[in-house]
């Protein structure tokens, strides 16, 4: 091979590996500023630099998309831009939370960062992969990290629980998605997602729909749909907060947009079966979710259930196969999915923020009864967890109502109408605890025990304060944020 | 001969790999290991990959199988009878397990006796320069995979951090400070 053939192989690589160049950067960064005691000065700036510098990137890609680059096995296009920013915005989110979090571990902030700063670049791989091969190693490079972050509290029983339950549970998803790629593999010749759409027949043999199975299994894994659920209210629980907020949104949104690129590879068929397990699992999230009484159990629950909600505009995309309106189903099922998993980031991102903040206070602003009357001594804190709920509960004005509205719309026009209207009524049970944290925040008398909390930390304000302003730009003026990809 | 040896070489890294699960000795696990890397090797080589079965013995049979038993060594686990009150496999995770293995290779059997035809030969991967192993590998590896080859790296080093960040827990105290004495007494 001479040296011209690489040329062309690489021809625009750089523009749409941008995004990585500049985490892969900040990540080396970080672990240099952290040997260097002279360095110490410039520490607190390298993220949120990186995260700036890798989101500035990829709105670039959005206005100027790279394309299909390195032989097409990265597609750098306007989606893979707009997803990147989503996980650039929780992994900041969690960055900003985690500032004065941590106390005994403090110390160790700079291999938190280090590796707070891999996870989207496993996210960004994951959403821009065109091929099994570059998607494995995308979720990888996302999964490893978050194992290690969750057991980050060491001297916590709980959190090094829930590190070496997700580590676990985590290696094992992994295997089933190679053993269906090798399924996949031996039956199509081919691990690129093109090539197995072009082999759809072959994918209906009993070997090629186990194949599928296994792949879409150890995705729903990651996203935590029922039935491969039952790690999440543990895993979030024990580990540290800003932690399950990264791993709540970042993780949802990236194994999502993979699935929409997988959509074309799985039969029209296979809707019906998927928009079954998106019930289900929203029954589930929302039945599970109404008896909790720990915040961060109660946010997991409804992680599961909204991740049932995007696995139904997914199934809407899937059930549209073969139709004549196929690709207007599949453009609005990524608006959805992109306005839904935008939403989600920041209202989730915002709630847990805020529970990451008052566990400053005490590990016992982690259970609901703590918040009550909170409304009373800290107003904002109260304002925004109320901005929050309701934006999860799907109240009009936030962009939580909005993703919503899309994600049924585009059940309904794929003509998924029975399932769109179960999807809907087990959002109405949400409410209960939703509306729940509202009024236990303003309507109930504040425990004569409870200290009025006092720890003010900046930085948590601000990134509370932003996500409560995106919720709102979101539900109110989404064109403005999201024009240029959604029509 | 070459059908002979593939199918030895198959069921000998099927048959370690079950070992390494079901031994409740983890030295003998990490021997089975070595079994199972030693089949995939001759696998390797009668595909004609005589450079990546060369690495298979090198990298993963010699140093990860020493690492390995450094760390069995390192853990110091014990008598096995003692260790093994809790089976690895319960009753219900082997009916599981088995289930599932069972309806995988179900779907294997079913496919081939309908006759499915495979994708045809030139489909698979392939390298673009024939099977000249090492160019073969090079091409792959710096061509259309070059990125998941990359990624890699980042992800060993994410590891590495990560294993460090969990396993080096004294820096802000106790640094320093002697073992304490009883523990020496009782181990005396």
């Amino acid at each position: 091979m001479n040296p011209e053939i690489l040329n062309e192989l690489y021809a625009g690589a750089g523009a749409a590996l941008a995004p990585l160049l500049w985490l892969a950067a900040g990540l080396s960064a970080v672990l240099i500023a952290d040997v260097f005691a002279g360095l110490k000065a410039v520490r607190p700036v390298l993220v949120p630099l990186t995260l700036g510098g890798a989101a500035w990137s990829a709105g670039a890609l959005i206005s100027d998309p790279a394309g299909a680059v390195l032989g097409g096995s990265f597609l750098a296009d306007a989606r893979t831009g707009a997803f990147a920013l989503v996980f650039l915005a929780s992994a900041a989110l969690a960055w900003a939370q985690a500032r004065r979090y941590y106390t005994e571990e403090a110390p160790f902030l700079g291999e938190h960062d280090a590796l707070l700063l891999t996870a989207p670049m496993g996210m960004i791989l994951m959403a821009g992969a065109q091929d099994l091969i570059l998607f494995f190693v995308g979720l990888e490079l996302l999964s490893i990290p978050l194992y290690c972050l969750s057991a980050f509290r060491r001297a916590r029983t709980e959190s090094v629980e829930a590190g070496l339950r997700y580590f676990v549970l985590g290696a094992f998803g992994v295997a089933l998605f190679l053993m269906g790629a090798a399924l996949l593999y031996t039956l199509t010749g081919s691990v690129s997602l093109e090539g197995l759409a072009a082999a759809k027949e072959l994918l209906a043999s009993p070997m090629g729909a186990t194949g599928l199975a296994l792949l879409l299994a150890s995705l729903f894994f990651k996203a935590g749909v029922a039935p491969f659920h039952l790690w999440v209210p543990d895993v979030y629980q024990g580990a540290p907060t800003p932690i399950a907020s990264l791993m709540a949104t970042g993780t949802k949104a990236a194994a999502f947009a993979f699935l929409l690129r997988l959509v074309p590879a799985l039969p029209a068929e296979a809707g019906v079966g998927l928009g079954l397990v998106a019930v289900v699992t929203m029954a589930i999230g929302n039945l599970g979710a109404l008896g909790q009484t720990d915040l961060k159990r109660l946010f997991a629950w409804s992680g599961v259930a909204h991740a049932g909600t995007l696995l139904l505009v997914i199934a809407g995309a899937v059930a549209a196969g073969g139709t004549d309106h196929q690709e207007a189903v599949r453009n609005a099922a990524f608006s959805a999915t992109l306005l839904y998993v935008a939403a989600y980031a920041f209202s989730a991102g915002g709630a847990l923020g805020l529970v990451a903040w008052m566990e400053a206070d005490g590990e016992e602003y982690r259970s609901l009864s703590r918040w009550q009357g909170l409304g009373t001594v800290r107003p904002g804190v109260a304002a925004g967890m109320t901005l929050f709920a309701l934006s999860l509960g799907g109240i009009p004005a936030t962009g939580g109502f909005l993703g919503k509205w899309l994600a049924f719309s585009t059940a309904v026009r794929a003509e998924l109408v029975p399932l769109a209207v179960l999807g809907a009524l087990t959002s109405v049970v949400a409410l209960g605890y939703y509306l729940r944290i509202v009024v236990d925040l303003w309507m109930r008398p504040r425990p004569e025990d409870a200290a009025a909390p006092s720890a003010e930390r900046p930085l948590a304000a601000f990134a509370a304060g932003f996500s409560a302003a995106m919720v709102l730009a979101l539900g109110v003026a989404p064109g403005l944020l999201l024009g240029r990809l959604i029509g | 001969m070459v059908d002979l040896l593939f199918y030895v070489a198959a069921l000998l890294s099927v048959l370690c790999a079950l070992g390494v699960v079901i031994s409740e000795n983890p030295v003998q696990s990490v021997l089975m290991l070595l079994g199972s890397f030693l089949g995939i090797a001759v696998i390797y080589l009668l595909a004609g990959f005589q450079f990546l079965a060369a690495i298979q013995v090198l990298v993963y049979g010699g140093a990860i199988m020493v690492l390995f038993l450094f760390v069995v060594m390192l853990l110091n686990l014990g008598d096995p009878e003692v260790q093994a009150d809790e089976p690895l496999f319960h009753g219900r995770g082997r009916v599981t397990g088995g289930l599932g293995v069972a309806l995988a290779a179900l779907a294997v059997l079913l496919t081939a006796s309908r006759g499915t035809a495979l994708a045809p030969v030139e489909t698979y991967l392939w390298p673009e320069g024939g099977l000249d192993p090492l160019l073969g590998m090079a091409e792959a590896m710096f061509g259309r995979y070059v990125l998941p080859f990359e990624a890699a790296s980042v992800l060993l080093l994410a590891t590495a951090v990560g294993v460090m960040a969990l396993a080096k827990r004294q820096r802000t105290k106790r640094a320093i400070a002697p073992a304490p004495l009883e523990s020496k007494e009782a181990a005396a």
